[in-house]
């Protein structure tokens, strides 16, 4: 319609110009080759924003208003006792953050996460109810168990990979759903506890517990936050790390450069198959103090959000882990006092991570409208 | 012997036929390129649509199989957007889906009251004097209404892929998209409604599950059949028929569950739940190690499609 200007006195036949504006302009799409850094993150910050808006919304479908919403998310962050319940969650979430960063960055999809942990949480277990290793070592061999636990869990499905190529995203996953009914076997079980007869472990023993330090830093956290520090020393500053993104680039070349490709993927599962065990005794140990039916329900799935949002990158995924406990612990009071399911939370990562996906599209393509 | 036979042949069918739907609903999207992983939610949407078209609509069948249909459907379209429309990786897209729909499914069977509500639900539909024959009486003719349009529909969509049109379209975008542009087809289009009408079985599986299976609607009630269906279509090796036989031997296999518990085998009641996966662990290491190639995948399954990145 704009080049209607030159032929206002002489009208046009009414078809005609429709045309030709229709030609000349059109939305096309075009690569975008690069991008500022502070671009990207505002467009990966504003659709964390976005879905966010509308969990907000969901949230208010389901009967809780948006003020109260935001009177909890305050309250979650102000009140000393809920900063130190975010700060306990935020352990083991860091912890499968970084087992499911490290294993994208191997281009293995370890979505056994879940198996892995209730391994880690079972062999802590057997450790604690065996009553093996005096009281002073108790606890580190009950971090040593869990994390070989994962160890041997992850190695199924390694194993099936790299010498029958069978794809490592069924095989995980169907190995949770085998962890989870081995776990139910003894809960319901030989493991019953033998004070009130429910479904979960005996209470792990005073030494059997992690510490609390200075009233407030539970152990798990330094633990997670040294991961965290080990992690990004491996995969960013070691030479090991170096391979890695060579093999993640392009792992045929590696292979022909003379990079022991297999060796270092195998090596990289095995610590996300590790970390993802200790993450099944954090828990226990640090915030249950036993073993409880469905203690690793979730996790998985933030894992693998928190890697995704952190871009596989180990020092973005602490700080995303501890977004993602800020909303557990939220979530956790919306269930206490406004009786909305746990699952809550599992939708709003779920919404969150389709948004921050769908908006990698701007960053990838540039929409223009072409005149 | 024999009625432990029979009892067990019998119950096959309906076991079978969720991974049979799902399976054959994840091939028509990855016979399109489209790598479904949502199916294990999308059964779940069909489950909990199933029982809640049910108990709104005072007890139709078909409205309750129809919601389980639609509410998947629609759900798709969500997934869809994304892999098509915004290029998702659809392994991210897959899993995004799966953990939206159990969120989703847990909240809306919570605040509904749907969860744990018991309802009559879709009832067996026995062929006249055809189930009083001894043996395959029981066997092939006690069943309900889509246990016997199960090899139609599967034959049915079969002869879409191989035989019409359609299904050269929708083949030649799964294996080739810039190919299939370039002779004038729509690879968004023909995705698109791969990934829908594939999805509509697979929640009609999850509605048999709820509606006709176990009457109830219980979070989480699919337990991971929808993983096994995606593997159960590498197993097909994306055929649909192949896909049917594959669902009745796990349909086979989970039956045995219960009669070997009522015949009174002493095994670990847990124990006895891992055999669906560790069953299809099993098949997939059984044919990794067989001689044909392990892969007749689609050649483009997976891969976005993005006709300025073309080559």
């Amino acid at each position: 319609m704009s080049d209607q200007t030159t032929g206002a006195v002489v009208p046009a036949p009414p078809s005609q110009p429709k045309v030709a504006a229709k030609r000349r302009r059109q939305l096309v799409l075009e690569l975008r080759l690069d991008m500022p850094l502070w671009a990207r993150g505002l467009i990966s910050v504003s659709a964390a924003l976005l879905g966010l808006i509308i969990s907000a919304a969901i949230l208010a479908l389901a009967g809780v208003e948006p003020s109260s919403l935001l009177t909890e998310f305050a309250s979650a962050v102000a009140d000393p006792q809920s900063l130190r319940a975010i700060l306990n969650q935020s352990a083991p979430l860091i912890l499968v953050g970084i087992a499911a960063s490290i294993a994208f960055r191997a281009r293995f999809w370890n979505l056994g996460l879940e198996g892995q942990m209730i391994m880690g949480g079972i062999a802590a277990t057997a450790v604690s109810l065996g009553g093996i290793g005096s009281d002073d070592a108790r606890i580190f061999l009950m971090g040593l168990a869990s994390a070989l636990a994962g160890i041997a869990w992850v190695a199924i499905p390694l194993a099936l990979k790299f010498f029958l190529k069978i794809n490592e995203i069924i095989a995980t996953l169907l190995l949770n759903y085998v962890a989870q009914y081995a776990l139910y076997d003894l809960l319901f079980g030989a493991w019953k506890d033998p004070v009130d007869s429910f479904p979960h472990s005996a209470s792990y023993s005073a030494a059997e517990r992690l510490p609390v330090l200075a009233g407030w830093l539970q152990v798990g956290m330094i633990v997670a936050v040294l991961l965290v520090l080990l992690a990004f020393w491996a995969l960013q500053i070691s030479r090991a790390g170096f391979y890695l993104r060579f093999i993640h680039a392009n792992a045929a070349m590696a292979d022909r450069m003379g990079v022991k490709t297999g060796r270092i993927v195998a090596a990289v599962v095995v610590a996300s198959g590790a970390i993802a065990g200790l993450a099944g005794f954090v828990i226990p140990s640090g915030m249950e103090g036993r073993l409880t039916q469905g203690f690793f329900e979730g996790y998985g799935f933030s894992g693998v959000l928190i890697a995704f949002l952190a871009q596989s990158n180990p020092l973005a995924a602490g700080v995303v882990a501890v977004l993602v406990a800020t909303l557990f612990v939220v979530g956790q009071s919306l269930q206490i006092f406004y009786q909305i399911p746990f699952a809550m939370v599992q939708l709003i990562q779920a919404i969150i991570v389709m948004c921050v996906a769908g908006a990698d599209f701007f960053v990838r393509h540039r929409i223009i409208l072409q005149r | 012997m024999q009625d432990f036979v029979i009892t067990w042949l019998s119950s096959v069918p309906s076991l079978a036929l969720p991974y049979a739907l799902a399976s054959v609903g994840l091939i028509v999207s990855e016979r399109a390129g489209v790598l479904s992983l949502g199916a294990e939610g999308l059964m779940l949407v069909g489950a909990l649509a199933g029982v809640g078209g049910y108990i709104l609509s005072d007890g139709s069948d078909l409205a309750a199989l129809s919601a389980s249909m639609i509410a998947a459907g629609i759900v798709s379209l969500l997934f869809a957007a994304l892999v098509v429309g915004l290029r998702v990786n659809q392994v991210i897209a897959g899993l995004a889906i799966v953990f939206f729909c159990q969120g989703l499914t847990n909240l809306i069977g919570t605040l509904t009251g749907w969860q744990n509500r018991a309802i009559a639900g879709m009832p067996d539909l026995p062929l006249g004097s055809l189930e009083n024959l001894p043996i395959i009486g029981p066997v092939l003719f006690r069943h309900d209404l889509l246990v016997y349009l199960l090899v139609p529909v599967c034959w049915a969509v079969n002869r879409v892929l191989n035989s019409t049109n359609l299904g050269f379209r929708l083949r030649a975008v799964g294996e080739n998209p810039a190919a299939a542009d370039a002779a004038g087809i729509s690879v968004p289009g023909t995705r698109i409604l791969a990934i829908v009408a594939g999805a509509m079985l697979i929640g009609l599986a999850g509605g048999y599950l709820s509606v006709v299976s176990a009457k109830l609607w219980i979070a989480g009630m699919t337990s991971g059949r929808g993983w096994i269906a995606v593997a159960l279509v590498i197993f097909a090796r994306w055929k649909p028929m192949q896909a049917l036989m594959g669902a009745f031997l796990f349909g086979g296999i989970e039956a045995l569950i219960p009669q070997l518990n009522a015949a009174g085998v002493k095994l670990p009641q847990y124990y006895l739940v891992m055999t669906p996966y560790l069953a299809t662990l099993a098949v997939m290491i059984w044919q990794a190690l067989g001689s044909r190639p392990a892969s007749e995948a689609p050649a483009a399954l997976g891969q976005p499609y993005v006709r300025e990145e073309r080559p």
